[in-house]
């Protein structure tokens, strides 16, 4: 196979696999909600894509709906799971993943059961080879990926984000001091299963089609161990560890092509995903790059003119 | 009844077969400090979960400036300008000190989804504000130059400052303090109730559970004594001083 095509193919997986964990970054790394369950929003979004765009609905209709219906079915998810103690929602929301995925795969009348369907790309030029194929889906999911970044880093700095650490720090002494926690919860699960819901139809609109079997429960752990590897509260960190976790998997996936080894290493890889999750909780808790505070310009300024105020006066 | 601030009428509040609060009504005016003393396990920190509604009464009912406030959820309660600093510190200690005070200020813009990203000028605006009064409180608690520390770094004594400091944030109307000069030393201790009177003495109403009498009795105008979860007896300070009965309470004589 052509080997830039490899290059080209892991970048957009580096894309899709951001989006995803930036939107468990929100949940988990700022708002403190241990989503065990965000291949479920995936799923859902690949699923909404994959039927709408059988119906001619242009694609940026069928990714906004994607969006919107994964949101709907985070906020059903919200109003039982947020009653449930972290653990326990951990627990409910990782049932309703394989609830979901078994549902798709055993009603073969919503999307061909188990044979799936296929899914037309979103943009397709007559003739176009390989390489700008995938150029153009690196331009498409960049872009959702750039929209993602932007709104959650805008929401961390902002008061709305301060809110939501406060209540991943202690969420009684948030809501004392008059934060609603159950709606900054339910919010943080739309906002984010919306993003993880746009992720899954850029997925298999550039698989061309969508499969039971592509929303196993690994796709959930493999994006907690990209949030945990880069450092959760770290948007930057998130979107690291996502390109070292994909070049790791895509990279033993291509190197078992040219290298004849006694087991196949896509099964060891899990294996060592494992002991990698173990060795950075281990050793490096706060992931590669650690939280960012709050950044406040308007803090600093009010700080520093302060003080040189101050000791002009003395 | 106008000037009640706070009525807190035969409330009950029991844990099992326990009665944490039994029957406790009493009033807070506004402005002034009014104390709350008792052996420990009398129910005074159960009283004031009550109060914030992390505890919903079993009976009773609390009013807040006339309104019944028993089956508001917490931040609710808050909103009205019912503020609370715990006991024990309960910081949100990853972020700094002058953000845990933002966190606390009441009535902010851009603590909404929408406002804080598409209204931004407007937030960033009022959050100006928030900063100079967060480091005037902070000046005040004697933090600012911790301001930007994680909260998570500051020692035990500064923690309860910091506690206290985020609760003045919300500009209460009527603040609850459960022991707030217990482990910082004696000097600002008595300074931070001196504080306290400058600003209660500007309509600020003050309920204060605290074991260091000699400061609580210095400031405050009116004491309620809890024991075994029911209000044993009240008054002026000095009453209570001269009331043989209160020693036995505190110290267990017969």
């Amino acid at each position: 196979m052509d080997p830039l095509l490899y290059v080209l193919d892991l970048i957009v997986f580096i894309g899709i696999f951001g989006m995803v964990s930036l939107s468990l970054n929100l949940e988990f790394g700022f708002a403190g909600l241990a989503n065990f369950g965000k291949v479920a929003f995936f799923l859902i979004g690949a699923y909404t894509y994959a039927l709408l765009s059988q119906t001619g609905v242009p694609f940026y209709f069928c990714l906004i709906a994607s969006a919107i219906v994964s949101a709907v079915f985070g906020l059903l998810i919200s109003l039982p799971a947020l009653r449930l103690r972290a653990d326990y929602l951990a627990i409910a929301v990782l049932a309703f993943g394989e609830i979901l995925r078994l549902i798709v795969k055993s009603e073969d009348w919503l999307a061909g059961g188990d044979w799936g369907v296929t899914v037309a790309p979103a943009i397709s030029i007559a003739g176009a080879s390989h390489r700008v194929d995938a150029l153009i889906n690196i331009g498409l999911v960049y872009f959702c990926l750039l929209i993602c970044f932007l709104l959650i880093q805008l929401l961390a700095n902002s008061p709305y984000g301060r809110a939501i650490r406060a209540i991943r720090e202690d969420e009684v002494a948030a809501e004392v001091l008059g934060k609603d926690r159950a709606k900054f919860k339910a919010q943080a699960l739309m906002l984010g299963s919306a993003m993880a819901g746009v992720a899954g139809g850029l997925y298999v609109q550039y698989q061309y089609s969508v499969l039971p079997g592509m929303f196993m429960p690994m796709i959930t752990f493999t994006v907690w161990i990209m949030v945990l590897l880069g450092g959760p509260g770290n948007n930057w960190g998130v979107l690291l560890g996502a390109t070292l976790v994909e070049v790791f998997e895509r990279g033993t996936n291509i190197a078992k092509d040219y290298f004849v080894l006694p087991i196949d290493p896509s099964n060891l890889q899990y294996i060592l995903f494992g002991a990698l999750i173990i060795f950075v909780l281990l050793y490096r808790p706060q992931g590669l790059l650690k939280e960012s505070t709050i950044r406040s310009k308007a803090q600093r300024l009010a700080y520093y003119g302060r003080r040189a105020a101050k000791s002009k006066g003395s | 009844m106008e000037d009640v601030l706070l009525r807190v009428k035969e409330v009950s509040k029991h844990f099992g077969g326990v009665y944490a609060v039994n029957g406790v009504s009493l009033d807070i005016n506004h402005g002034g400090i009014c104390g709350l003393v008792g052996p420990n396990g009398s129910g005074k920190t159960t009283l004031f979960n009550t109060i914030l509604g992390l505890h919903k009464p079993d009976q009773g009912e609390i009013y807040f400036q006339n309104e019944s406030i028993s089956h508001l959820a917490p931040h609710k309660i808050y909103e009205r300008g019912l503020v609370n600093a715990f006991q024990i510190p309960r910081l949100f200690y990853s972020l700094s000190v002058m953000d845990n005070m933002l966190v606390a200020a009441r009535g902010q813009q851009g603590d909404r989804l929408f406002n804080s990203l598409f209204l931004r000028a407007r937030w960033q605006e009022q959050e100006k504000g928030l900063i100079e009064q967060a480091l005037d409180i902070l000046e005040l608690v004697e933090l600012e130059p911790w301001a930007f520390t994680p909260a998570a770094e500051l020692s035990g004594g500064q923690r309860k400052l910091l506690e206290l400091g985020r609760a003045l944030m919300a500009k209460p109307r009527l603040l609850l303090l459960d022991e707030p000069a217990a482990g910082i030393n004696p000097v600002l201790g008595k300074k931070i109730f001196q504080k306290l009177q400058a600003l209660s003495a500007n309509g600020l109403a003050l309920f204060v559970v605290e074991h260091r009498l000699e400061i609580l009795f210095e400031f405050a105008s009116w004491v309620y004594v809890m024991d075994k979860g029911t209000i044993a007896f009240a008054g002026h300070p000095q009453a209570i001083i001269d009331n043989p009965a209160f020693y036995a309470i505190y110290l267990g004589e017969e």
